[in-house]
Formats: structure tokens, C-alpha cells, sequence
């Protein structure tokens, strides 16, 4: 079970990038056989497409955060931005605005709220746990006041982004979450902004003494967790025709933060993988969807996601002391 | 000296290696009731292992530890209950609770289950007023001054029946009248016969206090005298030894920093060679003012290596945070090349060609879990601030780097904290010194590092002199001095006490400086 045996015995022929995460895969294909093996229906092209336009929302927000998370900062308003941007969309539709239009204002909306984030922790230096928390309860409240309480329609608006499909097969929402992830992985890759992430979260003081700019980095990636949580809620909104109570919020939030971990981001920053959230986000989705088809009580959904997260959290500790970058 | 009773601590022939290097050999040592017994040496002298090996935390190689007369395998634990307790230099008091908590920290009297506060006052003001401590115990620590702070933490481990006090360095960073109150507290506690084992670097202190002085040098006790039998030259030569004069037939592997300095041909920048001409000033501090610093003036020439040397702790670590931006300067001014930079303001630092290097890799130097090729290129991204990485150009010149400055490792190119110290302390140097600059700070270049990477450092400062850059050394470390610089300033007390070419000065004259003796 042990992934670095693993990785010692037959990681030496594979390149990083995969070696990295072949626990995690491993862990995926176990649950995929498993649950094909006693379900016939799981691996019908109907169902997965299903599984994965319901993960996709989750990987947009999660691309976000990795990037975040990996500059060691945190969010934990995404869930309530999407739910905010969601409402402001439906209600800016049904007032009359054009269908992409009130989108492009969600999206807005959700970078504003990002930058107000990104500001208070880095000018005021609150803990980011603790004013995101703030935010998200706030936030919270705020959807629920825009679409005061009940479900606002928005008809046949946006329906190319929430039912459209490219190429005929598949969804409009799947195409658009896979961009966001390889701009995200490209992002950490190639570019400086990408790679200062990961100085500022390995070490903010050897950053900052480098020249690096550490202030203007930590807004930009607060505002771009927030674009995409706002992006999230317009994708929300489209596949649901509606913005309602519930929507987003806490719930999403959790999955959220969970994929990112479970895919080997470090809780105190300095490295993170956007291939890992990617199949952190499928392994959430996928074991939802084998408890639904293996008829399993809906509440174990709960253990089951909890589960992951601690033995994910755990290897992820255990890996980091292996390497002696817990400091 | 009561030296006729069993002795409450006593130590035969103590040993401990690390890693094949050797920390202490066949140390004798030992400590009567009511006796002061200070323990001196330079850095790297063997003191702190010592220490520990007292009190526990190191368990010797070989000889024996007695704890009044019995031989005991000393933990911690035991040293602990044994009365055996120690006052660190890193104060360890509990910020926000009161002194009367801090004294009784676990072990607050209670009633019914319910804290006697009333009681534990009483008990804490009983225990200060016994060791003549005026502090009153409802203040909470972190509102105690530094001198304060130390009387309260010696007055806890006294109280909670410490025998045997080992101190150490419970003076560094105090003014005289602070070290004054400490002393009458030492002197307190010896009259109650409490034996109190005393570790500074200020020997005029020690002279004044110590019943018995112990000098360790390379590991090995050189000798202990009765502190009324020597005195402060007497102490320096025990202190330095004959290393310089008598090199070749020691069995001391340690090289000469000299000649290691000067033979080596330099694959930096040209020959390191004492050859080197000072040139123009090119950082000239103006009478900076910031924590222990008052009005430091300073100019550095191009081309030559300028110390500021002083105890631990003292002016010199204040120059890091100062000239890299990190912390603004209450007065005063920092110029490069004759153009004003201003205060606290990293990017303005860099962007005027000066480069601080700092003495604490791992916090404010290197990024442990990127890679060494990476971490060469932090301080170029900084400062060109690129949009794009380009990988492979990143590879081409973090590999000549690595071999320009000897970073050698079992892989190419591993994460930094995979590297030994020798090899992180290079990359360091490799990454703030690899872009074009006019003058660099350097921040106890070779702290931490193993013997033949401290050659090669030497190697590399000395290049970077002759190639023309003005170089400023900050260092607690007088051998270090010797070894690099071409002019030392000496720094006590945040005041400039000396100012001297290198040749002009003597080691034993520096460490006498910097121990706090007057300049001969």
C-alpha cells in the first residue's frame, strides 16, 4: 500500500510527472474496476459523460486553488462565490440582461470578491483561513439575499454553455473545465508568475528577499481563484437553468479543497500539481457515482469523501517527511 | 574553592563524535556545591556539546557522567530530577501568562480542583524575594525586559530545585547594568550552594564571577584554573592556542584559513590572493541607526573585504535586515555608488546592485523544496521579472553555476533540502551572487558548514574581491575574519570599538576585542 515502495520499485522508468501520482491512480482504477465489475451500467459512455459534467464545476474552482494552495495561501469562499455569481447571474437574466453578458458579470463579480480576499490578507496580514472563512459565511448570506430565498430561472439562457456539446459528443462544460486546467498546469509550469507560486510557498522570506514580487503575486492568485469560482457559478447556473437556494456554497467549497489535497497539494504550499487536483476531482466524482450505482445508502457518501481526504492527507505527510520538506 | 567534598556534578573523560568529526575528547570536569564554574573557548570550542552532555541531551561516547558521587546514564529526564537543569540561551518563558504562572508552570498550587491564586502569588513573590528579585509576579513575561526575563527564567529553575544551574550565555545581547543584576543573582545563588555552570564569550565577566574557569579548545580541555590564579591575556593565548604559529605538526586537520585563502587558484573571477586593491568606497552606511546599532559609519572599498565582526548577536546581525530592506532604519543612510537607496525596500536594494546574503539559509535564503537550478535563478527572476520560464536555458546556466561554485550532489539537480549544508550554503551564494552586482553583504558565509566546503567559500569570497566588488562580512566568527577580510571593524555594544587592517591586528587581539577586553 506503501506508495513510495511503490515508487521505488517501478517508478525509476516512468516519467515524474506520473510516478507522482501513481498511488492516487492506482487508487482510481481499483474503484473503477471494482464498481464495473458489479455494476454493468458504470462503464456506459452515457455515465461517464455524466460523471463528468458533474465534476466539472469542481475541477474549474479546484484549478484555482491549486495554484493558490501551492503559494501557501487558502480559500474557502469559492464554494459561496460560485453560489453569489450563480444568483447575480439568474437575476441580472430575468431583469433582462443578455444571456452572456450577465455571465461576463458573474465572472466580474467573482474576481472583485477574489481581490477583496487577496487584499485583506495580504495588506491587513489575517490569517487566510480565517478571513476566507469570514468571507465564505458573508458570501453565504449575500446569495441568499440576492435570490431572496427562492429559485430565480433563467429559461433558455446559456443553454450552449450548459447543454451545448462540442463535436457532438461531448459537453460544452467538460470542454470548457479541461481549457481551464491546462491553462492552470501551463500557468505553473511555464510562467514566472506560476513558479514565484511555488517560491512564496516554499519560503515567502527567501522570495521576497529575492525581489520577487510577494504582495502583487498573492492578489493576483486571490483574484484568480475568485475568476474562477465566479466562472464555476456561471457553469452552475447554466446546467441548472436555475439559481437556487443551496447551490454552490459549503458543500462545493469541501469538494473543492478536498480534490486539491487528495491531488497532493501541501496544506503549507511549495508544491502542487494540477494533474493530481485533475484526478483528485475525477476520484471524488467517481466514487460518488459507483455508491449511486452500487445503490449504497446516500449518507456514506459522506464517510466515503471524508475517507479519501484523511488517508490522501495522510500519505501526503508521510511522503513530504520522506522528502524532509515538512519544515 | 570547596573542592575537598564530593562534587555534585562531575564529568571523566568524556568523548562524542558527530559523524566522524570530533565534538569533545576525554573532557574532565567537575563542580562543587556553591561554586561558580565558567566554561570558555571559541566558537566550535566544544562548549555547547558539553553542555548537553550534562544535562542529558547528549549521551557521550565515551566516559562517565556522576551526579553527586553516583554514575549515572544521564537522560534528560533524569538529569532533571537529578537537580541538573538548564537556562538556554533562547528564553523559554511563556509569553502571555503571568510570572507567578510562568514560575509554578505546571504545578500551580490548587484547591478543590481550583487554582489558588492567591497562594500562588505568594509562593512566586517568596521564591524571587528569596533570590533578592524585585518583579512583581502579575506581569506577564512578555512585558518583561530582556535582563528581566533571564532573572525570572534562572529564578524558576532555582525554584523548582535546580542543584547544579548550567547558564548559558544568560548575559549575551544585556547592557552592563543588566549583566550587573544577573551577576548579583549568580552570586546569590552560590551562597545558597547552588553550583552554577557559566558559559559566555565575555571573559572580563567571567574573570570577575567564576570561582574555577574551564578552557576548551578543538574538543579538549586545555585547563582549569582558579579565576584568581589568571588573567584576560592568559585566558586569550589558552583560548586561541598555538594553532598559527605551530601549524604544521599538529594533528589538527583543520587547514589555515590563510593559506588555503592564497594557494588555491580561483576558479571565480581570478586569483584570491591578499594581492587585492582597495578601490573607490562603494557602500558607504552613514550613521545607520536600527535595533542594537547607534550610529554606524562604515564605507567599503571595491575590491576588498571589509569585516564587521562582534559577538554573537551584537551590531553585525543587525546589518542583514538593514541593507537588504527588510527592515527600515530608525536613522541614518545606506549609498551604493554614491546614490542614496532607501530603507526598507528589498526591490530599491537590489535593483542598486547590492546583494545580502543572508546567515540563516534555510529561513530567508533558499526555497528547500525547489530545485538547486531554480533556486540559482530566483534572485535573476526577481530582478528581470520575465514573463515566461525558459526551462532549458534555466538548466544551461544553473549547471555552469553549480560547477563554477563546486555545488556537487549524488544527483545533477535535486531539491536544495536534499543537499548537504556545505552544498545549500554554495547554492546560497551562487544565487545571490550570480547577477551583476556592485556590493554584497555576507552574512557568516560559513556557519554550519563542514571543513572543506569552508575552503572553498573562503575561495569564492576571495574571488569575488578581486574581481573588482566591494564585500562587507558580517560574523560573529573571529577565525572567520582572520581568514577572509582585509579590514575588520569591531563592533561591542552596537558601537564601533575598532577599525583596522587585518595585518595590523592580531588574532588574539581580536578575540580579546570581541570578548570585551581593552585593546592592547
Amino acid at each position: 500500500m506503501s506508495i513510495t515502495t511503490l515508487r521505488g520499485r517501478v517508478g525509476v522508468t516512468l516519467p515524474a510527472g506520473l510516478t507522482r501520482h501513481l498511488g492516487l491512480l492506482t487508487v482510481l482504477l481499483v474503484i473503477g474496476a471494482v464498481t464495473a465489475v458489479n455494476s454493468p451500467a458504470f462503464l456506459t459512455g452515457t455515465n461517464l459523460l455524466n460523471v463528468s459534467q458533474q465534476v466539472a464545476v469542481t475541477a474549474v474552482l479546484a484549478a484555482g486553488l491549486t495554484l493558490l494552495m501551492t503559494a501557501g495561501g487558502i480559500d474557502f469562499s469559492l464554494g459561496s462565490i460560485a453560489a453569489v455569481t450563480s444568483g447575480v447571474v439568474a437575476q441580472l437574466i430575468s431583469s433582462g440582461v443578455d444571456g452572456w453578458t450577465a455571465a461576463l458579470a458573474g465572472v466580474a463579480v467573482g474576481a472583485a470578491i477574489g481581490l477583496v480576499n487577496g487584499s485583506v490578507v495580504t495588506f491587513f496580514r489575517v490569517a487566510p483561513f480565517v478571513a476566507t472563512l469570514a468571507t465564505s459565511t458573508v458570501l453565504g448570506g449575500v446569495a441568499l439575499l440576492i435570490i431572496d430565498g427562492q429559485s430565480v430561472s433563467i429559461g433558455d439562457h446559456l443553454e450552449v454553455l450548459g447543454f451545448g456539446e462540442v463535436l457532438g459528443a461531448v459537453p460544452a462544460l467538460v470542454v470548457l473545465a479541461s481549457l481551464v486546467c491546462l491553462a492552470a498546469g501551463l500557468i505553473m509550469r511555464w510562467t514566472a508568475f506560476g513558479r514565484n507560486a511555488f517560491a512564496i510557498g516554499g519560503n515567502e522570506n527567501a522570495a521576497r528577499l529575492a525581489g520577487i514580487p510577494v504582495a502583487r503575486t498573492k492578489l493576483l492568485l486571490y483574484t484568480l481563484s475568485g475568476l474562477l469560482a465566479g466562472l464555476g457559478g456561471v457553469m452552475l447556473v447554466s446546467r441548472l437553468g436555475a439559481a437556487s437556494p443551496g447551490t454552490g456554497g459549503l458543500q462545493l467549497e469541501l469538494t473543492v479543497v478536498a480534490a486539491v489535497v487528495i491531488g497532493g497539494t501541501a496544506l503549507h504550499g511549495g508544491s502542487g500539481t494540477v494533474v493530481g487536483t485533475v484526478l483528485g476531482v475525477i476520484l471524488l466524482g467517481v466514487v460518488a457515482n459507483a455508491l449511486n450505482l452500487l445503490q449504497v445508502d446516500a449518507h456514506y457518501q459522506d464517510v466515503a469523501v471524508g475517507g479519501v481526504l484523511l488517508v490522501a492527507a495522510i500519505t501526503n505527510h508521510l511522503r513530504g517527511r520522506d522528502r524532509g520538506t515538512t519544515r | 574553592m570547596p573542592d575537598n567534598a564530593v562534587p555534585v556534578l562531575e564529568l571523566r573523560g568524556v568523548g562524542k563524535t558527530f559523524g566522524g568529526a570530533r565534538a569533545l575528547t576525554d573532557v574532565d570536569f567537575t563542580l562543587a556545591a556553591g561554586e561558580v564554574h565558567a566554561v570558555v573557548g571559541l566558537n566550535g570550542a566544544g562548549k555547547s556539546t558539553l553542555v548537553e552532555t550534562m544535562c542529558g541531551a547528549l549521551v557521550p561516547d565515551g566516559g562517565t557522567v556522576h551526579i553527586d558521587g553516583r554514575h549515572t546514564a544521564l537522560t534528560p529526564r533524569r538529569a532533571h530530577a537529578a537537580g541538573v537543569r538548564i537556562v538556554h540561551q533562547r528564553r523559554s518563558l511563556v509569553p502571555g501568562l503571568t510570572i507567578a504562572e510562568n514560575l509554578l508552570l505546571g504545578r500551580l498550587p490548587t484547591r478543590f480542583g481550583v487554582v489558588d491564586w492567591r497562594r500562588a502569588h505568594r509562593t512566586a513573590a517568596d521564591a524571587l524575594a528569596d533570590l533578592g528579585i524585585e518583579i512583581a509576579t502579575d506581569r506577564t513575561a512578555a512585558g518583561l525586559a530582556p535582563a528581566e526575563r533571564t532573572l525570572v527564567e534562572i529564578a524558576r529553575e532555582a525554584h523548582l530545585g535546580g542543584r547544579v544551574l548550567v547558564l548559558d550565555e544568560p548575559t549575551a545581547s544585556l547592557g552592563a547594568a543588566d549583566a550587573a543584576r544577573v551577576h548579583r543573582l549568580v552570586r546569590a545563588l552560590r551562597s545558597r550552594g547552588t553550583g552554577v555552570v557559566y558559559i559566555s564569550h565575555d571573559l572580563d565577566e567571567i574573570l570577575g564571577l567564576a570561582d574555577r574557569i574551564t578552557v576548551l579548545r578543538d574538543g579538549r580541555r586545555i585547563v582549569t584554573v582558579a579565576a584568581a590564579d589568571v588573567d584576560l591575556p592568559a585566558l586569550v593565548r589558552a583560548m586561541v592556542g598555538d594553532r598559527l604559529t605551530h601549524e604544521a605538526d599538529t594533528r589538527d586537520p583543520r587547514p589555515d584559513p590563510t593559506r588555503t585563502h592564497d594557494a588555491q587558484d580561483s576558479d571565480v573571477g581570478g586569483s584570491g590572493g591578499r594581492a587585492r586593491m582597495a578601490g573607490e568606497p562603494v557602500l558607504e552606511l552613514r550613521g545607520l541607526s536600527a535595533g542594537r546599532l547607534r550610529g554606524f559609519d562604515l564605507k567599503v572599498h571595491s575590491g576588498e573585504i571589509t569585516a564587521v565582526l562582534g559577538p554573537i548577536g551584537d551590531g553585525q546581525s543587525e546589518l542583514f535586515p538593514l541593507l537588504s530592506g527588510l527592515r527600515r532604519a530608525g536613522a541614518g543612510q545606506i549609498r551604493v555608488d554614491g546614490r542614496d537607496v532607501p530603507s526598507g525596500d528589498v526591490g530599491a536594494a537590489l535593483a542598486a546592485g547590492l546583494r545580502c546574503v543572508t546567515g540563516d539559509r534555510l529561513a530567508h535564503g533558499l526555497v528547500p523544496g525547489l530545485t538547486v537550478d531554480e533556486n540559482l535563478d530566483l534572485v535573476r527572476r526577481g530582478l528581470r521579472r520575465p514573463w515566461l520560464v525558459r526551462w532549458r536555458r534555466m538548466r544551461e546556466r544553473g549547471r555552469a553555476a553549480r560547477d563554477r561554485y563546486g555545488v556537487t550532489a549524488v544527483h545533477a539537480n535535486p531539491p536544495v533540502a536534499a543537499l548537504s549544508g556545505g552544498n545549500q550554503q554554495k547554492t546560497l551564494l551562487a544565487a545571490w551572487l550570480g547577477t551583476d552586482m556592485t556590493a554584497c553583504l555576507l552574512e557568516e558565509p560559513t556557519g554550519g558548514v563542514d571543513v572543506a566546503a569552508k575552503a572553498d567559500i573562503h575561495r569564492i569570497v576571495g574571488g569575488l574581491a578581486a574581481s573588482g566588488a566591494a564585500v562587507l562580512l558580517a560574523s560573529g566568527d573571529v577565525d572567520e575574519v582572520v581568514g577572509l577580510a582585509d579590514r575588520v571593524v569591531v563592533v561591542r555594544a552596537g558601537r564601533t570599538v575598532a577599525d583596522r587592517p587585518i595585518d595590523q591586528v592580531t588574532r588574539d587581539e581580536l578575540v580579546a576585542l570581541t570578548a570585551g577586553g581593552r585593546a592592547t
